[in-house]
């Protein structure tokens, strides 16, 4: 989804002056499954332009909608990010296992599985597609085969039906990567294709293996109809039993979240202002949201201005900002408060480190600690150093982003009144990337829904994006360079469960102890979903899958789950 | 024949310009089109950034003259490029364009009939009760912004009354054919945005219109016809009209690059995939190949426009071809 924009924005305002309401979960559907094929699912997501009708998995413009990955190429096993403590789902790939101390991984491929132009799947079109990018370096969007020969170095065939990864160091991490987030394509396409500009294919009428197949597009609609062939159907319990799947192309906001609120579309990754009474509120019976936090909003500090690179300072923004108030009024509730471990819960909740203090809100804590520091308060009322340097800063935000916003003026006033004045610099998305990225800025806003470091199953995915010091330059905002934490990210890719979970007690004990960011909320996966004809859907008590439609590749298990429920 | 020659050269050197221009304002943009993917699209590993500088040339050097020469060259030989998703430029332009020109093209047309048509009749009938309140009304009206005209019509016929569409081209779902039930879908989907602009821009012609009209008027070859006995009409339009519409002529051509202009807010207002969309998207997405295309068709259109126009003055005023 794009975020909502200033236009539109105005036109929202004007529109819905309404109460605001907080967020509930879905329960889920009494309706059930009759086991018939049936119905049309519209799905409601804005993707800010009309569709190209190109379908490439690999062009990132076409993968961020979730347009191809994983209605119709699918992963070799399925990560739920959700349930980070269960084993992957086997898809297509049977199996999987470690072996050589995290070195070496070996997939054994599914058998009786027929790409939609009938042609058999196997485990040379797995091999393939990692060489494949090996070929065209632009495809490698997880960085599989970075410059410098590594991590992976080698993929090939074993057998008639196993598929081996050799890297060059421990990898474990890298599993997520390999298994869940690259689709498989057909080698007897894509082998006659230009192997060095295989990312400029448009594959306007894509030959996949999942449960649905592209039938007509145009840049208003793109639609699917079901994969007869799909390797999930028995006899007797057809997959998907979903017939038909539209997906319009909205523009903007505020019609994409209209066309949901009139029950036009069954599956909304909208944010949605006040969705209780815009949305849930007209059929509450069977209108329900869902929104699972996956990824920290945070007040990035850059470590490398003077003032910011003190602890003192640091600590004292922490302690000063009250994350729920942030999130009722600047996120409207829907996006819970944050916690400065920088782990995101209850998503990954077994990963917290239960005796560890977190600064509490506290305005008294965070002056004394600025007046212990040797800061004095000014006849304005702002902190200065010895040498006179005040501790007033600036704030760059993407403008547009409303929400963002809302919570800076909520942290303007919060930081106010512990003696830090700052000012919030609104920027387009483009500049803003590439300042936050060069370090061009004091403080920033940002994480999910802006550039930030995709989640993965566990809180390392995340936190290695914004502190490994090989980050600086893409995702560690901060600039944060600790030997200590780049050693503890290393050795997690070769330890055990366990000792994984011990590392990340430290990571979050640094987060603590350092402050090298401030999380202030939970960013979340922004869902909506109508029961009138539709059941299957994900829910609080059952998340098999993140819930929005752009979410991939688990809208593929959505959409293999969803049923016609009248 | 000279006439001729000179604004066929005057064009040439201004499109040279034009290209000019159109090189250098988007490479003077802060950020790169990896840094604009990454900031548009949520969900994408931090690592693509990488493989998107690959794919952008992002950090392959390339000196900023020999770039220039070879933008050159494309422009000549029509060669655009691909867009930032892959999609030739050419392409992605020609499917926009049916949209915009149907939208702004023949919204202008109605604002210039209305302006000009208002202009003769007021002065025509100068002091009169039509001269009192046509053009001041028109006029004001014109000032306000197209935004807010925009948005006021949405309230009010979209949100408050709900006859009309929000906004798009037609509605979601409908499979474009020459059916009645598809051409009303699309109609009613332009009144809106159509009636903004028509609203903003007729008052933009009233006045010039007809001040000229007015000095037309005194004019003796007017006198005569008028002495003459001819119908009102006909000394109302093809003596009076003919000679005073001049300078507007000129007027409606340079007058397309504003409504071009007012066009990215209307069909960003309106979520209508034109050319202005397109355009805004482009810059947002910080896509250089589209952008220049659009630039280029941009400056194209109002300079064809300019020399059609003086070219028809030509056909309408002898005295311009001697000159």
């Amino acid at each position: 989804m794009k975020r909502i924009k200033w236009l539109a924005a105005l036109a929202t305002v004007g529109m819905f002056v309404a109460a605001c309401g907080g967020s509930s979960s879905g329960t889920s559907s009494s309706t059930a499954n009759t086991g018939k094929v049936g119905g049309k699912l519209v799905i409601d997501n804005v993707s800010g332009s009309t569709w190209t009708c190109q379908f490439n998995p690999f062009n990132s413009a076409v993968l961020g909608p979730g347009i191809t990955f994983a209605p119709v190429y699918e992963p070799l096993e399925f990560v739920n990010i959700l349930q980070s403590g269960n084993p992957p789902v086997p898809m297509l790939a049977t199996s999987s296992a470690w072996s050589n101390g995290f070195k070496t991984l070996t997939f054994t491929i599914r058998n009786g599985v027929t790409w939609t132009d009938g042609k058999p799947f196997s485990a040379a079109d797995v091999a393939y597609t990692f060489n494949a990018m090996k070929s065209d370096k632009v495809i490698d969007l997880n960085a599989l085969w970075s410059a410098d020969g590594g991590p992976l170095t080698s993929v090939a065939v074993k057998g008639t039906n196993q598929v081996v990864f050799t890297f060059k160091a421990p990898s474990q991490p890298i599993f997520y990567f390999v298994a869940d987030q690259t689709p498989i394509v057909p080698q007897h396409i894509w082998s006659a294709l230009n192997q060095s500009k295989l990312h400029s294919y448009p594959d306007s009428q894509p030959v996949g293996t999942g449960p649905f197949m592209v039938s007509s597009c145009s840049p208003q609609n793109i639609k699917y109809t079901r994969n007869p062939h799909y390797w999930q159907s028995k006899a007797g319990h057809p997959v998907p039993m979903i017939k038909e799947v539209d997906y319009p192309a909205f523009l903007s906001n505020t019609p994409g979240n209209l066309f949901l609120a009139q029950g036009q579309a069954q599956w909304g990754g909208q944010y949605i202002p006040n969705v209780q009474s815009f949305y849930v509120g007209k059929d509450p019976a069977h209108r329900h949201i869902w929104f699972p936090p996956v990824l920290n909003v945070a007040l990035v500090p850059n470590l490398s201005n003077p003032l910011l690179g003190k602890l003192p300072v640091r600590q004292a923004i922490a302690y000063a900002l009250d994350k729920a108030t942030i999130s009722r009024l600047g996120e409207g509730g829907e996006q819970q408060p944050a916690n400065q471990n920088g782990v995101v819960t209850p998503t990954f909740q077994s990963w917290v480190d239960s005796a560890l203090t977190q600064p509490a809100y506290s305005p008294a804590k965070a002056q004394q600690l600025l007046k212990s520091a040797g800061f004095t308060k000014g006849s304005d009322g702002i902190y200065k150093d010895a040498s006179g340097n005040r501790l007033a800063f600036t704030i760059k935000t993407i403008s547009g982003y409303s929400d963002w916003d809302a919570s800076l003026q909520v942290i303007t006033q919060q930081l106010k009144a512990v003696g830090i004045a700052v000012t919030v610099q609104d920027e387009n998305s483009t500049p803003y990337t590439s300042d936050i990225q060069g370090g061009h800025f004091q403080l920033a806003y940002a994480g999910s829904g802006g550039p930030a470091a995709s989640p993965g199953p566990g809180p390392y995915y995340e936190l290695r994006g914004w502190l490994f010091s090989g980050n600086i330059g893409s995702t560690n905002y901060s600039r944060f360079k600790s030997a200590q934490a780049d050693a503890l990210f290393n050795q997690y890719a070769g330890a055990s469960q366990p000792q994984q979970v011990q590392i990340m007690h430290q990571v979050q004990k640094m987060m603590v102890d350092e402050i090298p960011f401030i999380p202030t909320t939970e960013g979340v996966d922004w869902y909506q979903y109508d029961t009138t004809n539709i059941g299957g859907w994900p829910t609080q008590s059952d998340p098999y899958a993140q819930p929005s439609p752009y979410s991939f590749p688990d809208n593929g298990q959505v959409l293999a789950h969803l049923y016609p429920s009248s | 024949m000279r006439y001729l020659t000179r604004r066929i050269g005057l064009f040439l050197v201004t499109l040279w310009a034009a290209l000019t221009v159109n090189f250098i304002i988007p490479r003077v943009m802060p950020g790169n089109e990896a840094q604009a993917v990454l900031g548009t699209f949520r969900n994408i590993n931090p690592a693509a950034l990488h493989a998107l500088q690959i794919q952008f040339g992002v950090n392959a050097h390339q000196s900023v003259l020999s770039s220039y020469f070879e933008y050159l060259g494309n422009c000549l030989t029509g060669q655009f490029g691909v867009t930032a998703q892959g999609v030739p430029v050419m392409s992605e332009i020609g499917s926009k364009l049916p949209w915009t020109l149907g939208l702004v093209g023949v919204t202008t047309v109605i604002a210039f009939l209305i302006g000009t048509l208002a202009g003769v009749a007021s002065a025509w009938y100068r002091g009169g009760r039509l001269d009192a309140i046509l053009p001041p009304a028109l006029f004001i009206v014109s000032t306000i912004p197209v935004f807010f005209v925009g948005l006021l019509l949405i309230y009010v016929f979209a949100v408050k009354l709900n006859w009309l569409p929000l906004g798009g081209n037609y509605s979601v779902g409908a499979t474009p054919s020459f059916s009645a039930s598809f051409i009303w879908d699309v109609l009613k989907h332009a009144l809106l945005p159509a009636l903004s602009l028509v609203i903003v821009t007729s008052g933009l012609w009233v006045y010039s219109m007809r001040n000229n009209m007015i000095t037309t008027i005194a004019e003796d070859y007017v006198k005569t016809g008028r002495a003459k006995g001819l119908p009102t009409r006909r000394v109302m339009f093809g003596y009076a009209g003919r000679n005073a519409i001049l300078p507007n002529l000129t007027g409606f051509a340079m007058q397309l690059g504003y409504v071009l202009g007012g066009a990215i807010v209307i069909e960003y207002l309106f979520s209508y995939p034109g050319l202005g969309y397109l355009f805004y998207t482009a810059t947002t997405d910080h896509d250089l190949p589209l952008m220049q295309g659009l630039f280029l068709f941009y400056t194209l259109a109002v300079l064809v426009c300019v020399l059609i126009a003086d070219l028809l003055t030509a056909v309408l005023d002898p005295r311009t071809r001697e000159a």
